[in-house]
């Protein structure tokens, strides 16, 4: 899996728009034919990818909004990270 | 959870500049008035009430409109996700960059041919130093850039070729898809029907280079599913999450359900997108299951394919109600079979109707 490096900063891809899916209220990420509904940590993590915040960053803000255990909040995020570059949602960057 | 469509494609016009011998637009299009700016936009706004998320902006070729930025600035203000669909002729960096003004997420380009003897004979038209053009003004205006090829007997074996061009002319997404035989294709099944062989190594290509390019370039394969053994899952079920309108307001739960006899279609112009949506007789004809006959009626598979494509099934066997032929269990399987036998069994033979466009 994942070969992320915790100081890189994820941008959202320029095809891909977040937003809030106003029959279901579910959070959406959309891109070219296709989307993705995202689940609560997912659209979190998703809502940070500015380009201005790095990964490491990124867990520990989570960890504080969640009130969760970073070990676990560690291993989800950058399975997520990872999935959504592979997709080419997300850019990281230095 | 009620139903509710996800995706809509707009067609905006039936008029193209190109003349491709596959094109999805009906053999003879209604000379009716297209609809207008105002009833665009109110199209869109019903549409995003019903639960689109999704625009295509398609055509014939929607450049053709004078008013695309209003339509697109209708369609973003709606909070549609809007992908143009275009052959790229009349589009230069001042037309992309006012489009994405307008709201513009994504444009899609056709390719007919990685190079321009082939794609311009292909689109009957000097088309293909025009698309090159358009596409490096795409990505200079920061659009997102997809590229289309649709693929046949006379392109398939450039697959090696399109990928270099995909990936010199900065595409994020490739989409790679194998003729499909309604409209203008069925007419000219004859001389675009790749052999397996062809079919064959053109999978094994688009496969390694999909694990090639990941991670810089997305590469999507439509199966030319004449060589298949169980059907595509048609508009992922009719009726359940794709709508069409098309350039004089009918709306169609497929592009191609005005080939299928017997069906009459609401337009926008006469009731709500709503309405038609949830209880038109042409979007209700072939929900669920009700209307499957076995195999299909008892198939495990049925959640997966639907019965495959409607349309296909009306025009290989008559009856649109049939299980698609392209399935091993359909009774017409063999027959489809011994027809791809015979017609692939001279590629040389080749001669096509190109598309005659209609009048504006």
């Amino acid at each position: 899996m994942s070969s992320l490096d915790l100081s890189q900063r994820p941008i959202l891809a320029s095809h891909a728009r977040l937003q809030i899916d106003s029959v279901s209220g579910d959070p959406v990420l959309l891109f070219p034919e296709g989307l993705l509904v995202l689940n609560a940590t997912a659209h979190e993590i998703v809502r940070r990818c500015n380009g201005k915040i790095s990964i490491a960053e990124l867990i520990r803000q989570l960890t504080e909004e969640f009130d969760a255990s970073e070990e676990v909040l560690r291993s989800d995020i950058l399975e997520n990270l990872d999935q959504l570059r592979q997709r080419n949602l997300i850019i990281l960057s230095k | 959870m009620k139903r509710r469509p996800y995706v809509l494609l707009a067609e905006l016009t039936y008029g193209c500049p190109l003349h491709c011998p596959y094109c999805s637009n009906p053999v003879s299009s209604p000379a009716e008035v297209e609809l207008d700016t105002g009833e665009w936009n109110r199209v869109f706004q019903e549409a995003a009430r019903l639960g689109v998320l999704h625009v295509g902006l398609s055509g014939g070729e929607p450049l053709l409109r004078r008013d695309l930025p209003e339509i697109i600035s209708a369609a973003h203000d709606s909070g549609l996700y809007t992908n143009l669909i275009t052959s790229g002729l009349g589009l230069d960096f001042a037309r992309a960059r006012q489009l994405r003004a307008s709201g513009l997420d994504s444009i899609q380009i056709s390719f007919q041919a990685d190079e321009a003897v082939i794609g311009d004979s292909i689109a009957g038209a000097r088309a293909h130093h025009h698309k090159i053009d358009a596409a490096a003004a795409v990505t200079q205006a920061g659009l997102p850039l997809s590229l289309n090829v649709v693929l046949h007997r006379h392109n398939i074996e450039r697959l090696p070729a399109i990928f270099s061009l995909a990936e010199s002319l900065g595409a994020q997404r490739l989409e790679l898809a194998n003729v499909q035989f309604y409209g203008w294709a069925w007419l000219n099944r004859k001389s675009l029907l790749p052999s397996r062989d062809q079919a064959q190594a053109a999978f094994a290509l688009a496969q390694s280079a999909k694990e090639r390019l990941a991670g810089r370039m997305e590469v999507i394969y439509v199966l030319p599913d004449y060589f298949e053994e169980r059907p595509k899952p048609c508009m992922q079920g009719w009726g359940e999450r794709y709508l069409t309108v098309n350039p004089i307001g009918q709306v169609l739960p497929c592009p191609n359900a005005t080939s299928i006899p017997g069906l009459q279609f609401e337009n926008v112009r006469q009731q709500s997108l709503e309405n038609i949506w949830n209880e038109s007789e042409s979007f209700n004809r072939f929900r669920g299951e009700e209307w499957m006959p076995l195999p299909c009626r008892e198939c495990p598979e049925r959640h997966v394919d639907f019965g495959g494509c409607r349309c296909q099934a009306a025009l290989l066997t008559g009856d649109p109600s049939a299980t698609d032929p392209v399935c091993s269990l359909s009774p017409h399987h063999l027959m489809l079979q011994n027809t791809v036998r015979e017609e692939t069994s001279d590629l040389d033979a080749s001669s096509w109707s190109a598309r005659q466009n209609p009048a504006r």
